[in-house]
């Protein structure tokens, strides 16, 4: 679920009382690489209409990639139908697949690891009936590439200039990174990451409005809202963005998978919590300017932190 | 890096550059000739695409040292090539010349800019945004990325 009023499914990102980066990686308990949510028809249609409209922005891919790709198509699609028996469903009969979508009521028989099966590549396939942001990354000369990926939901990044990028390159726009040696570090990690051994982690940032899809190339459009903010309208307007990620090493490639689902939450809806509130405040309070200025809510901080003071202060909820 | 070095008792020497590079390599080619050692020499013409060299690169046992002297636009598709093939930092020596321009990604339509000024915002030539011009660095691009300069 994406835009949470139910905040017992919320991925609440925090623990203690200061945020630094780290490698906060835990081995998942349920290794599922996408997940299905009361939104899915809703999300499904807005992602649909993003990768339609904004092809270019929203899916990219190197011709090398197309093995991997399969790979992925084999395991969402082998994910959904173990775990979703009502919903999709998979007959294979040697190379001859028939996936069957029952929420969108969409049959697609084709030859699994054939060249032109569906119009559109394998990834890009697959990705219309997840609501998760599908991103490979191929291993080679000890380094990790982007080189695909289908992202609708991006934080402020943009999958154009970042294809074919090397891990630290992308990377590289967050301070204080390279200098903990943080980069070299989660590299390796991602490096040794094995078959069957998924991981996932939380990300999170604090954006101004409720858009899901804040890519780089639209930032003209929604970064304005940042310069709106005020401590009267900061419990609507600003909401705090998790990424739940999942990482899978894909065996035949030897390439990675990671799947994003991004969670949007406002902050009146989360200080709705007296334990979140407290912890959130002082850890926003704390923040470092590197961290507040790479997650762009140094414009708006303040505004936010006086809010937060007052509903600590006022103790009562909202 | 402005200048060759001559790094004595490599297996071969590959020389890779235009007619004006050439000059720039002039006193490397000569030492590598009173050594004795081999070499081949491999001309750029402008806007060539790096397809030939690639084969030329991909022939070449371990232990080549590769030289590379070319205005500073065209370097990068080779440093691309030479990278991809397997040379590595030390195996390589890039010397640019000319204008430093960069080419400058735009967040927004994906044009592809030129600037010879980073410290200057600059409007993108094909959307019209205002850019500001980050470090952030694509090699697969050979471009720096732009960004919104003013919300
Ligand atoms: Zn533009």
């Amino acid at each position: 679920m994406k835009w949470i009023n139910n905040l017992e499914s919320f991925p609440y990102p925090f623990k203690g009382s200061t945020y630094r980066y780290s490698n906060n990686s835990i081995p998942m308990k349920t290794p599922l690489c996408v997940e299905v949510t009361p939104d899915y028809i809703e999300e499904m249609q807005l992602k649909r209409t993003l990768l339609n409209h904004h092809a270019e922005r929203c899916y990219q891919s190197l011709p090398h990639t197309i093995t991997g790709q399969w790979e992925i198509v084999e395991l969402v699609i082998d994910h959904l139908a173990a775990q979703y028996p009502d919903q999709f469903s998979v007959e294979k009969k040697g190379s001859k697949w028939t996936f069957n979508n029952k929420i969108l009521e969409e049959k697609q028989e084709f030859t699994f690891g054939g060249e032109s099966t569906f119009p559109e590549e394998p990834l890009a396939f697959i990705s219309r009936h997840v609501q998760e942001d599908l991103i490979l990354m191929m291993q080679r000369d000890g380094d990790l590439y982007l080189d695909a990926g289908q992202l609708c939901f991006p934080a402020n990044w943009s999958l154009a200039f970042n294809l074919g990028m090397k891990f630290k390159c992308i990377h590289h726009p967050i301070p204080g990174f390279k200098e903990e040696g943080l980069d070299d570090r989660i590299l390796q990690f991602l490096m040794r990451l094995e078959a069957g051994n998924p991981w996932e982690r939380k990300n999170w940032s604090l954006m101004a409005g409720d858009r899901l899809d804040t890519s780089l190339e639209t930032f003209d459009q929604w970064g304005k809202l940042r310069k709106q903010v005020t401590k009267e309208n900061a419990g609507e307007l600003v909401h705090i963005r998790v990424e739940v990620q999942k990482l899978f090493r894909l065996p035949r490639t030897n390439g990675i998978l990671f799947t994003i689902n991004t969670h949007l939450l406002s902050l009146e809806n989360l200080v709705s919590n007296r334990e979140w509130l407290k912890q959130f405040h002082d850890i926003l309070s704390e923040l470092p300017p590197h961290i507040t200025d790479y997650k762009g809510i140094s414009l708006y901080k303040n505004e936010v932190l006086k809010y937060l003071s007052e509903k600590l202060e006022s103790g009562k909820v909202v | 890096m402005t200048e060759a070095v001559f790094v004595p008792g490599k297996r071969k020497y590959v020389f890779c550059s235009d007619q004006e590079g050439i000059k720039l390599l002039f006193n490397v080619i000569e030492q590598v000739k009173e050594e004795g050692r081999p070499y081949e020499i491999f001309k750029i013409v402008e806007n060539q695409d790096c397809l030939e060299l690639g084969e030329l690169l991909k022939k070449q046992k371990m232990g080549t040292h590769l030289y590379v002297a070319l205005p500073y636009a065209e370097l990068e598709k080779v440093r691309k090539t030479a990278e991809e093939i397997g040379f590595t930092e030390e195996e390589t020596q890039y010397i640019g010349y000319g204008n430093k321009v960069k080419r400058i990604f735009c967040c927004r339509c994906h044009g592809m800019n030129e600037t010879a000024d980073v410290q200057a915002d600059i409007l993108c030539s094909q959307c019209g945004l205002e850019l500001s011009i980050s470090d952030h660095y694509s090699v697969f691009h050979n471009a720096f990325l732009g960004f919104v300069a003013k919300l």
